[in-house]
């Protein structure tokens, strides 16, 4: 009984905090329902990989803060790029070209869309994309929401720039980040949109970081992402594309955190032909524990799924990649192939890369390919042989082997930088040798 | 002036595969000095390749007695990227592929090792230099930008151990068979580059099967190998010599117990 008693006084604390931010009811409404479906779902399934006893679901109260904007510190505002920058729970910047605001372009946080756009927001927000329902993750993400960014792309409307999104999570202090990008494509549009998760501050803090996408028939969305986010942060990343007729999308996702990170990157192909394309590479170092599941569930009939991932495993981390295939019936002429492999350089490293093809239909094409495997010691050698040292020969051949998914990033600046980042990671790990 | 010393070499290899070691090298004696083109003839199987790659430093080749010497210091206990460092360089039969990383951004890196952090190599003078030779071997500037001997044929896979030899510019060359596969356009202009390199400040020590390479190099030092061992060394009289009688007859003529693999 006491234990209902503390939802309830959950509850309660919640609607409250709710209320003092101007929430539209419905948002507070979905907060406390979903506390009280938290109580009994489970986490969601990570095959072969552990981690239900990871911080990922702090109850405490949800406050309101204000965070200091010279936390940005690292981040080049640049007024000629599209980008939208938040410290914790603050929007620092936000710069959007007059052109698209005419146009009916919207970037704004995740606030002020629910209250000024709640036509486009409350339809859209952890229903049927991602449902709150869905697990615990997602139900603790909806009651706990602090933080985030709404996209709005109207028809037709191409975008030529990449639209940049910083997120800086606040860890000088004690405070889960719970941030949430909902993007909306509408028919036709067409653009780029780059996540850059990092942490400021040493304080131990889980981070929930969800994304959802509607690409709408004909659409055409790039969604790269750079995490990055801080050794004592324990993360939850949960991003999916619901994807319509003939419309694509393409992932580019590297997950470069520095702590422990469970991870779920969906495509779900419900037009017919539509298309994914997911990359998804990570290096984990440390004691670093990382369980991805990279999914692509065809609906639509010639719908295309591709997956590609590459691990680079150091010191005593672990990996687990899971790619998962699922063809629905009635999905006919669908496509899906994936390809996962991981890189072993320390043999107190765990890695796993596990193809799961789940087939409900006959007319498909299916393929998968996966290894666990050592550094290359003919690549080392050859490199060695003409004088460089052993730390860098082993930069150049992981970057050798990450090279088939780096190679295929379209945006050359988030090429650069996902391959400045991994060189930057490595060279931590290596340290440690 | 540098010099190259290989004292009393007995080499193993292991056999992972059956567990079983075997001893290749029985007492190799070379000295070479910069300035100055040795080759090594011999048959098959006789460890000519394994020389090459023991002086390298393969962790493959186990040295089991003797030593090897650059300018009076034994480089047995350094690993292989400190050797190139101090002036060794081989050419490999199979060069490694590596995706992902390109010809350009290789070759810096490997100019790059030998000087200080404070004192890298400017673009500039890169690719001036890189110019230069890319010409000399008369290669497609295209190459620069692939990936390391990604998808490369065999004979632009040699063409780019020899670009890489004019750029590192070693004090010692070991040359592993390089005229393997070549044509004789494509052997000529192999040639041509490593004798471009000649001079006081440059020794190397080719490895061949055929006399054919030594009309393009001429050596000033020919020693033929047979069980392991150098049985002779000559002029390059001596690699014509072969050319006409065979290994065989070599043998034959020293009174050796050494049987050739390839006999018949």
């Amino acid at each position: 009984m006491e234990a209902v008693q503390d939802y309830e006084a959950l509850k309660a604390s919640l609607l409250e905090a709710a209320n003092e931010h101007g929430e539209p009811h419905w948002l507070a409404d979905r907060r406390t329902a979903a506390v009280d479906a938290m109580v009994d779902l489970p986490l969601p399934e990570v095959r072969r990989f552990d981690y239900h006893r990871w911080p990922l679901t702090p109850i405490d109260p949800l406050q309101w803060q204000r965070s200091d904007k010279a936390l940005a510190a690292g981040i080049e505002f640049d007024d000629t790029h599209i980008q939208f920058v938040q410290i914790g729970q603050t929007t620092v910047a936000v710069n959007l070209p007059d052109e698209l605001d005419e146009a009916g372009v919207i970037l704004t946080d995740i606030f002020s869309a629910f209250r000024e756009h709640p036509r486009l927001t409350e339809k859209h927000f952890m229903d049927k994309i991602i449902n709150a329902g869905e697990d615990r993750l997602t139900a603790h993400h909806v009651a706990f929401l602090n933080s985030g960014l709404f996209l709005y792309v109207p028809k037709n409307v191409v975008i030529d720039k990449p639209i940049e999104a910083y997120f800086v999570q606040d860890s000088t202090r004690k405070s889960p980040m719970v941030s949430h990008v909902l993007i909306i494509a509408e028919e036709g549009a067409e653009f780029s949109f780059t996540q850059h998760l990092t942490t400021a501050g040493d304080e131990s803090n889980a981070a929930s970081c969800v994304a959802e996408i509607l690409a709408r028939p004909n659409s055409h969305v790039r969604f790269s992402s750079l995490d990055e986010l801080g050794e004592q942060t324990t993360a939850y990343l949960n991003r999916r594309a619901r994807i319509g007729k003939n419309a694509t999308i393409d992932w580019a996702v590297g997950v470069l955190n520095g702590g422990n990170t469970v991870a779920d990157f969906d495509s779900d192909l419900q037009g017919e032909g539509s298309h994914a394309d997911a990359k998804v590479i990570t290096v984990t170092t440390g004691k670093q524990k990382n369980g991805i599941n990279t999914r692509v569930t065809n609906r639509g009939k010639h719908s295309v799924g591709h997956i590609l991932q590459r691990g680079v495993l150091l010191e005593k981390s672990e990996l687990v990649f899971n790619g998962i295939g699922d063809i629905i019936h009635g999905a006919s002429g669908a496509n899906a192939e994936q390809e996962n492999r991981v890189l072993m350089l320390s043999d107190k490293a765990h890695g796993d890369a596990n193809p799961i093809l789940l087939i409900d239909e006959n007319d498909v094409v299916a393929g998968h390919a996966a290894s666990v495997g050592q550094i290359d010691q003919n690549q080392m050698y050859y490199l060695m042989s003409r004088g460089i040292d052993k730390a860098k020969a082993q930069r150049l051949v992981i970057r050798g082997f990450l090279g088939a998914v780096l190679s295929a990033v379209p945006s050359k600046t988030v090429r650069q930088e996902l391959t400045d980042v991994i060189e930057r990671k490595l060279e931590d790990g290596q340290k440690f040798k | 002036m540098a010099t190259l010393e290989v004292k009393d070499l007995h080499v193993e290899v292991e056999d992972e595969e059956q567990q079983t070691k075997r001893e290749i090298l029985k007492g190799v004696n070379l000295t070479m000095n910069t300035g100055e083109i040795h080759a090594i003839m011999g048959p098959n199987g006789t460890g000519k390749s394994t020389l090459s790659q023991t002086i390298m430093g393969q962790p493959a080749y186990h040295v089991t007695q003797g030593d090897i010497l650059l300018n009076g210091e034994s480089i047995l206990e350094m690993p292989v990227d400190e050797r190139a460092r101090k002036g060794l360089f081989l050419a490999m039969q199979y060069p490694a592929e590596i995706q992902g990383v390109t010809n350009a951004e290789f070759l810096r890196a490997a100019i790059n090792a030998r000087r200080p952090d404070d004192d890298q190599i400017s673009v500039m003078a890169f690719l001036k230099e890189l110019d230069k030779n890319l010409a000399l071997l008369d290669m497609n500037e295209s190459m620069t930008e692939r990936y390391l001997n990604e998808g490369f044929s065999g004979g632009e896979k040699k063409r780019n151990e020899i670009l890489q030899l004019l750029m590192i510019k070693p004090a010692f060359a070991l040359l592993d068979e390089i005229d393997s596969g070549l044509d004789i356009d494509a052997l000529q202009v192999v040639s041509k580059g490593v004798n471009s390199m000649r001079g006081e400040n440059f020794g190397s020590l080719i490895i061949t099967h055929y006399q054919r390479l030594l009309n393009y190099i001429v050596p000033d030092v020919v020693h033929v190998m047979m069980g392991g061992k150098i049985v002779k060394s000559g002029g390059a009289e001596l690699a014509q010599k072969l050319e006409s009688e065979g290994y065989a007859g070599l043998r034959d003529e020293l009174g050796l117990d050494v049987a050739l693999v390839d006999e018949n």
